[in-house]
C-alpha cells in the first residue's frame, strides 16, 4: 500500500468496517480495568475530548469507573518524560457531595479539586466550558441536563484547545439525542456488578462490557 | 536642598483640558470675574480680573467654570503622589505648591539639572505649566519659584544675595502687610532686611520677622512630609449622566490604571476592591470583587470587572464613579519558569487561583471551592471545603485516611480486612434523608437489601452533637449501592440514607 493510504488510514476520524484497527494512533489513559480497556481504542480513555456517560440512577458504580484514571491525572507524574504537574480535576454541579475520605481511598489528590456549584444549567455549562478553555484542569466533570448537540460540539473543541478530558454525566433520555462526544457509554446495574455498554467511540466498535469492575 | 514646583495655573489645569477657549471665574464681591484663562482664551482678548459678560461680549463661545478649591487639593495631592517617585520627601503647601527635598535623589537621577529637566518635562506632559527653583530652604525655594525666577541655588552663601532683589508681592503675605510696606517705599526682600529688627516685628508681626529669618537658614524650617493615604480611594466624576456599558468600563478601566499606579509605588496590592456607581436619583449602586490571591494587575482585575459588570442592573444612569481599594498587602512577585525553545508543553496562560476567580465572579464566592479531609470519625464532619487553592502539604507518613484516624486497634484491622471495616462512599447527602420503612425494611424506590455492615460508629458526645450509628451497605432493586445508617439512640429503627457509592 502507498504511504498515502497508509497515512489516510491511521487517521483516527476513517472507521474501517471489517477489521478493528490495533493501534488509533493515539494513547488513551488507562482506565484501570483490563475488561474495559480492551474495548477502547488506544487502550484507555480518549484525551482532550469529551466523554459521555449515560446513566438513570446516580450510584450505579459511574464514579467508581473513573476514580483510578482521575486519581492518576491528580498526582504528579515525575517517572514519565514529559513529567506534568498534578492536575487539577473539577467537579461542575455535582448532584451530591463528593466525600472527601473516600476519594482519599481512591488515591485521589485531594489538592487537586475544584468543585463548582453554579446555579443554573447555563451556568453550568459555562463554567465547564471556561475551566476546559483555561488549560489548568486536567479533567472537567459535569453535571448537566440543559447539554445538548451544540453543547457538547463546544465541550468537545474545548477539551481540544485546553488539552483536558471532558466528562458530562447524562441521563438514559440523551440516548436518541446525537453528540459530538468521542466516546458514549451507558451503565445499567447488572446482575454480577455494573454493565457498561459502549454506545460510541471514535476509532473503535460498540460493545458490551458486563460487570466492567470484575 | 529643595525644589519648589509652582503651579500658578492650578484653578485652570485641574478642571480645563482642551484647547478651546476657555476660563476659570470666581466670585468676588458678588462680581464674577475670570480668574484665568487659557492660552487660546487669552488670544481673544479675555484675560484676569474681567468680568463674565464682558469676557462672553469677547468671545460667545468661551468655556467658563466656576474654581473648585476642593478639586484643586485633590490634583494637588495627586500630583505629590505622583512626585513621590523622585524623592521619599515631598510636603504639599496649599494652594498650589509642591516641596520636594531632592538631596538624596541627586546621583539616582544623574544631577540636579537632569532632575529638573525631567520633573518639568513630566509635569508638561501631563498639562501643568510649572515654576521650579532650587535652594538650600524651602521658604526660599519657594519665594523663588513664585517670583519666576528659574534659578538654583546650591550655596547657602548666596542665598541672601538672591533672596534680597526678590518683590515683597511674592512672599505670600498678606495683602494688607505688602500695601503697608510699599507705601514705606519697601518693594523689595533686600529693603525689608534692612529694616530695624524689633520694629519690623512690632509693625508687622513676628511671624514676618521669622518668615525672613527662616527663608535665609539662620532659623531651622522644619516641614512634614506629605503621607499617602494607606488605602486607595479615587473617583471620576462625568460630566452628564451615562448609561452606556462600554464608556462606564472604560473609566473603570482608568480608575484600575490608577489604582495599579498606587499600589505599584507602596510595593502593595489588594485581594478585594469596591466599585460605587452615583445615580442622581437613586441611592448609589455597589460592585465589589474579590480575588483569591492578592493582586495588581489592571487586566486582571478588568477580567474580573467585565463579568461581574455583565450581570450587574444598573437601575439609572450614572454621574460618578468611585473606587476603593481593601487593605494592602505585601507584593511578592513569582518569578516564572524558564522556557526553553522546542518544548511543547502547553503554556498555561492562566492559574488555578485565576480560573476559580473567575468562576466565583460570575457564580458566587461560596460555590467555587476545594476540598479537604478531616480527621474525624463522625462522617459528616470528616471533610470540609476550603477557599484557597495552595497545595496541602504533604505530612510525612501519612499515606491513607486510615492513618488519620488515630486509632492503632482500628488501623490494623482495616489493613488486615482491607477496606471493609471503612468503607467509604463518594457521593454523601447535604442531609441524610429519613427512609421510608415498611415491614421493618427500609425503602429507598425499592427495598433495600444489607450487603456488609453493621459498622458501629459512636463518638461526639463531648460537643453536644454526638452521634451512635449503624451503618450498613445495602442494594436497592435498581443496583444502586446505598451507605445507610440506623440511629442507636433516639428514634431507634428510623434508617437514613447517608451517601451513594457512586
Amino acid at each position: 500500500m502507498s504511504d498515502a493510504l497508509e497515512n489516510l488510514l491511521t487517521n483516527p476520524r476513517i472507521w474501517r468496517g471489517q477489521a478493528r484497527t490495533e493501534d488509533p494512533g493515539w494513547q488513551g489513559l488507562a482506565s484501570g480495568y483490563p475488561k474495559l480497556d480492551q474495548h477502547l481504542p488506544g487502550g484507555g480513555w480518549p484525551q482532550n475530548a469529551l466523554t459521555e456517560i449515560l446513566l438513570d440512577h446516580y450510584g450505579t458504580g459511574e464514579l467508581q469507573l473513573l476514580m483510578p484514571a482521575l486519581a492518576k491525572l491528580s498526582q504528579p507524574q515525575n517517572d514519565q518524560k514529559d513529567g506534568r504537574e498534578a492536575g487539577w480535576i473539577a467537579w461542575i454541579a455535582p448532584p451530591f457531595e463528593p466525600y472527601p475520605p473516600a476519594l482519599k481511598q481512591w488515591g485521589v489528590n485531594l489538592s487537586r479539586i475544584l468543585i463548582v456549584r453554579p446555579r443554573g444549567g447555563k451556568e453550568a455549562l459555562w463554567a465547564a466550558e471556561q475551566a476546559l478553555i483555561s488549560g489548568n484542569c486536567a479533567a472537567v466533570l459535569l453535571w448537566s441536563n440543559e447539554l445538548d448537540d451544540v453543547a457538547s460540539r463546544r465541550l468537545q473543541l474545548a477539551a481540544g484547545a485546553g488539552q483536558s478530558w471532558a466528562i458530562a454525566f447524562r441521563s438514559l433520555r440523551a440516548l436518541s439525542q446525537p453528540s459530538a462526544a468521542a466516546l458514549r457509554i451507558r451503565l445499567d446495574a447488572g446482575k454480577q456488578g455494573t454493565d457498561l455498554g459502549i454506545l460510541k467511540s471514535r476509532g473503535g466498535r460498540p460493545a458490551v462490557v458486563q460487570d466492567y469492575a470484575g | 536642598m529643595w525644589l519648589c514646583v509652582y503651579l500658578p495655573a492650578l484653578p485652570l489645569e485641574a478642571l480645563i483640558d482642551t484647547p478651546e477657549p476657555a476660563a476659570v471665574f470666581e466670585e468676588q464681591q458678588g462680581i464674577r470675574k475670570i480668574l484665568l484663562a487659557n492660552a487660546s482664551a487669552r488670544a481673544a482678548g479675555i484675560g484676569p480680573g474681567l468680568t463674565i459678560n464682558a469676557a462672553l461680549a469677547l468671545f460667545s463661545a468661551l468655556r467658563l467654570d466656576e474654581r473648585n478649591p476642593v478639586r484643586e487639593a485633590r490634583v494637588l495631592k495627586d500630583l505629590a503622589e505622583w512626585s513621590e517617585k523622585f524623592t521619599s520627601f515631598v510636603c504639599v503647601e496649599a494652594p498650589s505648591v509642591l516641596l520636594l527635598e531632592i538631596a538624596g535623589s541627586l546621583t539616582l537621577f544623574g544631577g540636579i539639572r537632569t532632575l529638573r529637566q525631567r520633573i518639568v518635562r513630566e509635569l508638561d506632559s501631563q498639562g501643568f505649566h510649572a515654576g521650579v527653583a532650587i535652594a538650600p530652604t524651602p521658604l526660599a525655594a519657594t519665594w523663588l519659584a513664585r517670583a519666576g525666577r528659574k534659578v538654583c541655588i546650591r550655596d547657602p552663601g548666596n542665598l541672601a544675595g538672591r533672596l534680597r532683589t526678590l518683590p515683597v508681592t511674592c512672599l505670600g503675605w498678606p495683602d494688607s502687610i505688602t500695601a503697608l510696606l510699599k507705601g514705606m517705599g519697601i518693594t523689595s526682600v533686600g529693603e525689608a532686611l534692612r529694616l530695624p529688627r524689633q520694629g519690623f516685628a512690632k509693625r508687622f508681626g513676628a511671624g514676618r520677622l521669622l518668615d525672613l529669618d527662616r527663608a535665609l537658614g539662620r532659623l531651622p524650617d522644619p516641614r512634614v512630609s506629605y503621607r499617602m493615604p494607606e488605602r486607595f480611594i479615587a473617583d471620576y466624576d462625568l460630566n452628564e449622566e451615562e448609561s452606556d456599558a462600554g464608556l462606564l468600563l472604560n473609566i473603570c478601566q482608568e480608575l484600575l490604571a490608577r489604582l495599579e499606579r498606587f499600589l505599584l509605588s507602596r510595593q502593595l496590592a489588594v485581594q478585594n476592591i469596591d466599585f460605587s456607581f452615583f445615580h442622581l436619583q437613586m441611592p448609589a449602586t455597589g460592585l465589589s470583587i474579590g480575588c483569591v490571591q492578592a493582586d495588581r494587575a489592571v487586566q486582571h482585575w478588568f477580567d474580573l470587572l467585565e463579568i461581574k459588570f455583565a450581570r450587574l442592573a444598573l437601575p439609572a444612569p450614572v454621574i460618578a464613579i468611585q473606587l476603593c481599594a481593601g487593605q494592602g498587602q505585601q507584593f511578592t512577585a513569582k518569578s516564572g519558569m524558564l522556557q526553553f525553545e522546542g518544548q511543547h508543553k502547553k503554556q498555561q496562560s492562566t492559574s488555578i487561583a485565576q480560573l476559580a476567580e473567575r468562576l466565583s465572579a460570575r457564580i458566587g464566592d461560596e460555590l467555587v471551592h476545594g476540598v479537604m479531609a478531616v480527621a474525624e470519625h463522625r462522617p459528616q464532619y470528616a471533610w470540609q471545603p476550603r477557599s484557597n487553592f495552595e497545595d496541602i502539604p504533604h505530612c510525612a507518613n501519612v499515606s491513607s485516611w486510615q492513618v488519620s484516624a488515630h486509632s492503632p486497634g482500628l488501623l490494623a484491622e482495616a489493613h488486615r480486612t482491607n477496606s471493609l471495616v471503612l468503607q467509604r462512599p463518594l457521593w454523601v447527602l447535604q442531609e441524610p434523608e429519613l427512609l421510608v420503612v415498611e415491614s421493618g425494611v427500609p425503602h429507598y424506590q425499592g427495598p433495600l437489601k444489607l450487603l456488609k455492615g453493621p459498622e458501629r460508629i459512636e463518638t461526639g458526645w463531648w460537643d453536644d452533637d454526638g452521634i451512635a450509628r449503624d451503618y450498613y451497605v445495602a442494594v436497592n432493586p435498581a443496583g444502586v449501592h446505598l451507605w445507610v445508617y440506623r440511629n442507636r439512640d433516639k428514634d431507634r429503627n428510623r434508617w437514613f440514607l447517608h451517601g451513594k457509592f457512586g
